[in-house]
């Protein structure tokens, strides 16, 4: 590692422990929903995917997609490019679980991308989110965790659970927040290339 | 004045198993290739020839001549790489030395031959120094390339020179396969009554070259020097390697990066210094107790920078199993490429870059290269061939993305994904997919699509709706209109 490297990390570190997991700022989605950088989210939910790419859309720069074949495979460019510019996707295809936190956690550390995504079957446990958590705070990028099946205890920072509302349009369920009020939205596209239009449905705001 | 040496190795193969110590060369011995469905010898020991074997000889007829005879396949890769040897020892007679293959060696030694005294004494220090290899040789010497061949072949003499200007006396008595011809030209010639070079040169070029072609004119006036035929000598293409050997074998991590990171840096200085970088850098580890494991990295560009080759070796080092260590290690740079020097670090966008390669490399290196790939567009209506994925390592930057006009699925399933229909209809008002019951609430459709006619394969219509089921989810269904029993298939989801 060069020294103009290290003395970036170092200083990342730094202002990381001085100044709170604000230091990399945050990535706002839509509305009063934001995400902080240098953070791993969860996203749970048959519309998961559409919170996942308004993030990558918010964020600057390529985007890698990571997950086993039989999940990233089926990932359409011609259906997600209302939201993100294909080109800016890589994907990366791990054989099993493991080889798939270890790519998420390479992404995350590296710099290379503001916005990592990784699917998962089941959520990551304490100590697989801690690591992805640590990788995401030495880079500040935001680190998305697409869970399939159940979550679990995890180090995640919130944890969000995205279906489709009757008729059009989603639901945004905030049911896990470690700094802020959990929350609940209904996002609606307004047509091509536009952020979703976020309306906060008061009625489960208790969530 | 140009002058060429030819320098034959009449019996390379044989040569090699002298030079490796085999013991079955003083007895009859032969080397056997497979030639036309058959074993035939090659090259013969004299043991052999004096038994009545000859080469070209079946090696059932052989056998039958004489049974107690050995014989051992050629081996064409290794006796290559032993020309390839020998064409670089021969560099201490001539700079400009080229391969004759399979079995030949070409010297310019225009302005080389009186530093070794003169031609003849050149070509017999050449003989004896090959001789202290127990590589045997003969030598033709002549104005051209065709010249000294055909002597250095059919010559009587182990050494035969052609005085400068001289080829066509000295090739005269040779017979017409010293010209180096398509064996079917050489019967052809025979059965017209030519025997020798000689009698070529009573007839009309025109006359030859109208009856027998002009492989065989051309071949004539290259071994007579009217047309020139220079030796083009091939130089090496560098080798970017380091190796190092070690007095006591290391176990160590610590050590055993310290090496790579020492081998690295004296490839890549070397590498720099050429201009270029490697897309692939190959270790060979010898552990004291166990054959030699070989690792290879791949870079998405070419790379030159010693602590990243390090880095991507890391992975492969980890599942290294040292027990008793290792003691010799080398480094070699594949897929040599040269350099284009960029500015780096001035702005945000190239650190991005740069990193994203390096993202990639190392997610290759441990992924395969195969499964770290980006999207580019197809050229199809079909919504699964309207766009294909690329292997991220071939391609530097994504292709430009071209959108398609449709609104698609994020998600497609391809193939589509049966599913049981529980109340028929047109979607269909009930069904299970993925072990969960859906019920249709809404539903737009068809969008009819042709299949590609001009292809091979499925050309049927395709009918997709849109169903929204009471849940909210969004699906993508596929049914074959016109078929008697109606099958459905969800093909994708929507946000």
């Amino acid at each position: 590692m060069s020294a103009g490297t290290e003395i970036t990390r170092l200083q990342t570190i730094a202002a990381t422990g001085l100044a709170g997991p604000a230091a990399h700022g945050e990535i706002r989605l839509a509305g009063p929903v934001s995400l902080a950088r240098g953070r791993v989210h969860e996203v749970m939910g048959d519309s998961a995917d559409i919170f996942a790419l308004t993030a990558a859309a918010a964020a600057k720069g390529p985007v890698f997609w990571i997950g086993v074949s039989r999940d990233v495979e089926t990932l359409a460019p011609t259906g997600l490019q209302d939201f993100v510019d294909p080109a800016r996707l890589v994907l990366s295809i791990g054989l099993n679980r493991a080889e798939t936190l270890w790519a998420g956690e390479q992404a995350l550390r590296s710099r290379a991308a503001p916005c990592v995504i990784v699917e998962l079957q089941d959520g990551p446990d304490l100590k697989e989110s801690r690591r992805l958590q640590i990788a995401a705070e030495e880079s500040g990028a935001v680190g998305l965790v697409l869970v399939h099946g159940r979550a679990r205890a995890s180090a995640a920072e919130t944890r969000w659970t995205c279906d489709a509302a009757a008729g059009d349009g989603w639901v945004w369920n905030c049911t896990k927040s470690k700094r802020g009020p959990p929350g609940a939205w209904r996002a609606s596209s307004s047509g091509k290339h536009h952020a979703p239009h976020l309306v906060a449905m008061a009625a489960s705001a208790t969530a | 004045m140009r002058r060429t040496l030819s320098l034959w190795l009449p019996q390379l193969p044989l040569d090699r198993r002298i030079r490796l110590g085999d013991q079955r060369v003083h007895d009859a011995f032969a080397i056997v290739t497979e030639l036309r469905n058959a074993w035939r010898l090659t090259h013969l020991t004299e043991p052999a020839r004096k038994a009545g074997l000859a080469p070209g000889l079946s090696l059932a007829d052989a056998r039958a001549i004489c049974p107690s005879f050995l014989t051992e396949p050629a081996d064409p890769s290794r006796e290559e790489a032993l020309l390839r040897a020998l064409w670089r020892w021969a560099d201490q007679f001539s700079p400009r030395v080229s391969l004759d293959p399979p079995d030949g060696l070409l010297l310019d030694i225009a302005g080389c031959a009186h530093l070794f005294g003169g031609e003849r004494d050149m070509a017999e220090t050449i003989r004896e120094r090959a001789g202290d290899l127990q590589i045997t040789a003969r030598i033709g010497i002549a104005d051209t390339k065709g010249a000294a061949a055909a002597l250095a072949r059919f010559a009587p003499a182990p050494i035969a020179i052609a005085a400068p200007g001289e080829a066509a006396a000295a090739l005269e008595a040779l017979p017409l396969a010293a010209l180096g011809l398509d064996p079917a030209l050489v019967n052809d010639l025979r059965r017209t009554g030519l025997q020798t070079v000689g009698q070529l040169y009573a007839v009309k070029s025109s006359e030859l070259a109208r009856r027998f072609g002009l492989e065989l004119t051309s071949a004539l006036e290259r071994a007579l020097g009217r047309t020139p035929d220079p030796v083009t000598p091939k130089s090496a293409d560098p080798v970017y390697a380091a190796r190092a050997t070690l007095p006591d074998p290391i176990g160590l991590m610590t050590d055993l990066e310290a090496v790579i990171l020492r081998l690295a840096d004296s490839v890549c200085g070397r590498l720099s210094e050429a201009q270029c970088g490697a897309r692939r850098y190959r270790l060979t580890v010898r552990p004291v107790d166990r054959p030699d494991e070989i690792m290879t990295i791949g870079f998405a560009r070419p790379t030159v920078a010693p602590a990243a080759v390090l880095q991507q070796f890391r992975t492969p080092l980890d599942k290294l199993r040292l027990d008793f260590g290792a003691d010799f290690f080398r480094l070699v740079a594949e897929s040599v490429e040269p350099l284009h020097p960029r500015q780096t670090g001035f702005g945000h966008e190239t650190r991005r870059e740069d990193d994203r390669t390096d993202l990639i490399s190392t997610l290759g290196n441990r992924l395969g290269f195969d499964r770290v790939r980006i999207y580019a567009p197809g050229e199809s209506h079909l919504p699964e061939r309207e766009y294909m994925t690329l292997e991220a390592m071939d391609r530097p930057d994504a292709p430009a993305w071209t959108p398609s006009p449709r609104s698609r699925p994020v998600r497609l399933y391809h193939p589509p994904e049966p599913l049981h229909v529980e109340t028929p209809g047109r979607p269909p008002l009930k069904f299970e997919w993925r072990r969960r019951l859906f019920e249709t609430a809404r539903a737009s459709g068809p969008e009819r699509l042709a299949g590609e006619w001009w292809r091979e394969g499925d050309a049927r219509l395709r009918d997709y709706w849109r169903v929204e089921t009471s849940e909210g989810l969004r699906l993508w269904l596929l049914t074959w209109p016109g078929a008697t029993e109606p099958v459905w298939f969800v093909a994708g989801r929507f946000p």
